[in-house]
């Protein structure tokens, strides 16, 4: 009886230190991942010399100057619309030509299918990014260096493997008898597409936009390589201009790295439950 | 008998205009140029015009030897190496932790850490480089801290030997005691130090206190600029730090989600036959996981030899080309200095041929070891 007292005693101290051993990590880390963003977010709306002065206390005399000049110095205004139009056209490519293989891997029977998938499945072993330089020279062989088209085609090549696989697998699950009836009634592939298969493949198609939409809004190695006008920059590209030379003028350089990071905090802010749910479903290599 | 054969053309047809696109683009992206890079690296290429201009040809595997017989290749290697271990080992099993924690309920507000911890992951790697670039910087935040650290604790030392001193009764011993505690930072300045420095404090004699302090702590406090990113043999570790920092939160949600598949009914099963915490966690929980573990495992290798702009952000691949991983490496023949265009499709297709060979010694070792889930 009063050994078992103790027993509980022991275990109900070991539970509160164990709950306290979690807060304390989960402050800790926290507080590492949230005060660089908020010391950058501070410091941009000091200027430079203030910064130098005192860089760990909020500003004295906020100002906005940094963002206008880092506005302006970055091209922002060229490179924001650059940055939406890469991101939303790919992204809307990769699903679209992901959903018509899957459906056509899933659901029409081909001898092809096989090695067919197979070589889209071997595809999310290979990172693009090894593959920069000889894209670089292919892209230059096409004679579509400094192109949009060319860095369209590239993510879109890049999110294939992944959205092939996911499209495939997720289009297995509609039931066949569904395609079959219609098929009965005379519809064609193309109308079963439209019809059947895109309506009830919303969920896989906002798990491939929501996975591709942040990591080619955030992508720098292959579009680095594939343009070099400035009209055809992405945001990355306009913000890794703050480095070297500029980087001692730490107020543009903060404002330029906000600037690059607000759209996505947004995003993740309004998205965060789709986000999560997507990269869970899509980590998948191999 | 005829319409099934006009309905099996029908769907030939059909087949091939769906799968045309995504295999078109598939072949243009990733498989044309593995065959480039096999052939390029082949041969003495050296730029300009591919067909039609200067000829170049076959050159056996001059590029290949020439890549492993390079120092930098092994560096580079290493690094990418160091990557995928401080993945395995620091972010895997935080990411563990973490997501048990929220799973197990130790802490309140889930939703509220697991989105937290998530940021840095949606954030643009050139602004993450950039970022930590100046916070690693000889005079950037951590150089700062420690710097008014130090200096308050000189000042309210400094503050403690005045009030003993009683008011301005300037003894020998008094800057005597003050020199001891400035150390060899007081040498510098004087060449008989007791009775130059005792002058000097004199002459403050009617200024304000706070003045003859502040002047004290500008001259015998010295700061201290951290060279993390410029000392070749300790760059890597901010890198990894970085690298820590920003996906740690991708294997929180990765082991997360797949925590919340176990059935709970099992657990409290557990519970209630009296198994402790731990060994729920030793013998549900992480068996449940092993294909989530294994899972990471191979994402950790692929991006880890996927990365390339944070640290082309954050260091540029210096100081003297240390941090630089495989694909800054790849990167740097071919654009900086003389282009190497063979060489830099060899490390290409080397760096394809790494992916395999990890991923797929991974996937050997789940069959081997693993095998519990399912």
């Amino acid at each position: 009886m009063n050994e078992e007292h103790t027993t509980t005693a022991m275990g109900r101290f070991a539970a509160v230190m164990a709950k306290a051993a979690a807060y304390i990590m989960m402050i800790v880390f926290t507080i590492m991942t949230l005060y660089p963003i908020f010391w950058l977010l501070m410091n941009s709306f000091k200027s430079t010399r203030e910064f130098q002065m005192s860089q760990l206390s909020l500003p004295a005399a906020p100002t906005l100057a940094n963002y206008v000049e880092a506005w302006k110095m970055g091209d922002f205004g060229l490179l924001f619309p650059n940055s939406i139009l890469y991101t939303a056209g790919a992204t809307i490519g990769i699903v679209f030509v992901s959903l018509l293989a899957g459906f056509a891997f899933a659901k029409i029977r081909s001898r092809a299918t096989t090695p067919l998938y197979n070589g889209f499945i071997i595809g999310l072993l290979v990172t693009t990014q090894s593959l920069m330089i000889p894209l670089f020279l292919e892209v230059n062989l096409l004679g579509i260096y400094n192109t949009r088209v060319a860095v369209l085609l590239v993510y879109i090549g890049a999110g294939l493997p992944l959205g092939v696989y996911l499209a495939t697998e997720y289009i297995k699950s509609i039931p066949n008898a569904l395609i079959e009836s219609a098929r009965i009634d005379g519809a064609g592939f193309f109308a079963i597409f439209a019809r059947i298969v895109v309506p009830m493949s919303i969920p896989v198609a906002v798990t491939l936009s929501i996975l591709n939409i942040t990591s080619i809004w955030n992508e720098f190695a292959l579009i680095n390589i594939l343009v070099s006008r400035t009209e055809l920059k992405s945001l990355p590209l306009g913000i890794y201009k703050f480095s070297g030379s500029l980087s001692t003028d730490y107020g543009k350089q903060f404002a330029a790295l906000t600037i690059g990071m607000v759209p996505m905090l947004l995003f993740y802010v309004i998205f965060r439950k789709q986000i999560t749910r997507g990269v869970a479903a899509g980590a998948v290599k191999g | 008998m005829l319409q099934r054969k006009h309905r099996g053309i029908e769907e030939g047809r059909a087949y091939w205009a769906m799968v045309l696109p995504a295999f078109l683009i598939y072949v243009l992206v990733m498989a044309f140029p593995i065959i480039l890079s096999v052939v390029l690296s082949l041969s003495n290429y050296d730029g300009g015009k591919m067909f039609g201009g200067d000829a170049w040809g076959f050159a056996g595997l001059k590029s290949y030897a020439q890549v492993f017989s390079d120092p930098l290749f092994w560096n580079a290697l290493k690094n990418n190496v160091y990557i995928v271990l401080i993945s395995v080992f620091g972010q895997l099993p935080l990411g563990f932790i973490f997501a048990y924690i929220i799973y197990r309920k130790l802490v309140k507000w889930p939703g509220f850490w697991q989105g937290v911890l998530y940021i840095p992951n949606i954030l643009s790697v050139i602004v993450v480089g950039l970022l930590w670039q100046t916070i690693f910087s000889p005079n950037g935040p951590i150089a700062e801290f420690m710097n008014t650290i130090a200096r308050a604790g000189f000042q309210s030392k400094l503050e403690t030997l005045f009030s003993g001193a009683g008011g301005f009764n300037i003894t020998d011993d008094l800057v005597r005691k003050m020199l001891n505690l400035a150390g060899p930072a007081a040498s510098q300045w004087f060449t008989d130090p007791v009775p130059e420095l005792k002058e000097l404090i004199l002459s403050y004699q009617g200024s304000p206190h706070a003045l003859l302090i502040n002047d004290l702590c500008n001259l015998f406090v010295q700061k201290w600029s951290p060279e993390f990113l410029s000392k070749p043999d300790i760059a890597m570790l901010p890198v990894l730090f970085v690298i820590l920092w920003m996906y740690t939160g991708m294997y929180l949600i990765l082991f997360l989600a797949n925590m919340q598949k176990i059935d709970t009914q099992i657990i409290e099963a557990a519970r209630i036959d009296g198994a402790t915490e731990w060994q729920v966690m030793r013998f549900i929980i992480v068996p449940a996981l092993s294909g989530t573990i294994v899972n990471s495992a191979i994402l950790a290798i692929s991006g880890s030899l996927s990365s390339f702009a944070l640290i082309f952000a954050m260091t540029g691949g210096g100081p003297s080309r240390v941090t630089e991983i495989l694909s800054i490496y790849m990167y740097n023949n071919a654009f900086l200095g003389r282009p190497n265009l063979p060489l830099a499709n060899a490390i290409s297709l080397i760096m394809v041929l790494v992916s395999f060979a990890l991923i797929g010694a991974t996937k050997a070792l789940e069959k081997r070891y693993g095998g519990k889930e399912e």
